[in-house]
């Protein structure tokens, strides 16, 4: 546009011929712009959106255990199946003299050197003295 | 918070109850601001089930966001925020597919035309179908933020300053894309006065 002003109030159109061509082009714009309507939204809509929603705000623990779940049965059946489980690992870890021992790797029983064979024997000599010492004090006295 | 809120806009002490556990309040939002979401991604994408799909990932979006939502602006300047950006990102994927077919296509989508007095006649319902396929095209021609501008200021009647906020730019940026996609649309349209 050429016209200094460009403003569009109704004292200047009917001044510049210019700017009142550029006004009525816009209008004419604007009147075609006003012929598009938009469909009116799916009646389902908020039915879609609040299943979606409802779809993530399941619980942490029932997505998990969702798999597991036999079809039809109740919801609580896994929850309880999950608990009884980690109650009986729990008693089965703190059962004492029950802990499994560590079985060797190898069943071989290896030779001890000699000296220390003979230190072993000595000390169970020893041992044994001293085990019938005390016996023969435990005996009660005639 | 909430006090700020109020001051800010109701719908933004709508979104705050949301935040505190309302479902309700949620409904209401969604009540008010449906058809408008709905509207401005239908005239952006032209595609009346896209559109629908992307305004539940909107109000998805909001509803998700419940819980760190804080009132720094208006709730409409949030609302369309995120459709414009949905928006913007299904044109920019589906650019490839996008072409005239699928214009021609759609008119099952169009509403019917309401005539309050007399039933349009088979010409008159031509006429108008041909302009209103000259003015989608008119408007699926603009580039894409101008567009948004555009709808944003016919259709939903926001102000410069929302306009910019929604698109993240300056007003001065905002009067410049509407100035050329108004310039463009009466190179296309200002014949169908």
């Amino acid at each position: 546009m050429k016209c200094p002003k460009q403003t569009f109030d109704a004292e200047h159109l009917r001044e510049c011929p210019e700017c009142a061509a550029f006004a009525s082009t816009q209008r004419s714009v604007s009147a075609a712009l006003d012929l598009w309507e938009a469909p009116p939204v799916s009646a389902d809509f908020d039915r879609k959106l609040y299943a979606r929603i409802e779809q993530q705000q399941v619980a942490w623990w029932d997505f998990l255990v969702r798999p597991f779940r036999p079809v039809g049965g109740p919801r609580w059946l896994p929850v309880a199946a999950a608990a009884g489980l980690m109650v009986a690992v729990g008693l089965w870890v703190e059962r004492p003299g029950e802990t499994p021992v560590a079985v060797p790797a190898s069943a071989q029983v290896q030779a001890l050197p000699a000296d220390q064979a003979a230190d072993a024997l000595q000390e169970m000599q020893v041992m044994q003295e001293f085990s019938n010492l005390i016996h023969s004090d435990a005996e009660p006295r005639m | 918070m909430a006090g700020a809120a109020a001051a800010l806009d109701y719908d933004a002490e709508l979104m705050l109850r949301v935040k505190d556990g309302d479902g309700a309040s949620f409904g209401v939002l969604l009540e008010k601001h449906r058809s408008s979401v709905v509207h401005f991604l239908y005239r952006m994408v032209q595609n009346a089930a896209v559109s629908e799909e992307l305004a539940q990932e909107v109000f998805l979006r909001v509803y998700r966001s419940r819980a760190t939502y804080e009132p720094t602006a208006k709730f409409t300047t949030w609302l369309f925020r995120i459709a414009t950006h949905l928006a913007l990102n299904a044109l920019r994927d589906n650019k490839n597919e996008r072409n005239q077919e699928r214009l021609d296509d759609d008119t099952s989508e169009m509403p019917v035309r309401q005539v309050s007095d007399t039933r349009p006649t088979v010409e008159q319902n031509m006429v108008y179908e041909a302009k209103l396929a000259e003015v989608r095209r008119a408007i699926a021609a603009l580039p894409d933020k101008q567009r948004a501008a555009v709808l944003m200021h016919k259709y939903e009647e926001m102000e410069y300053s929302q306009i910019a906020k929604v698109l993240n730019c300056s007003d001065s940026a905002v009067k410049s894309l509407l100035f050329r996609a108004y310039e463009a649309l009466r190179a296309r349209l200002a014949h169908m006065a």
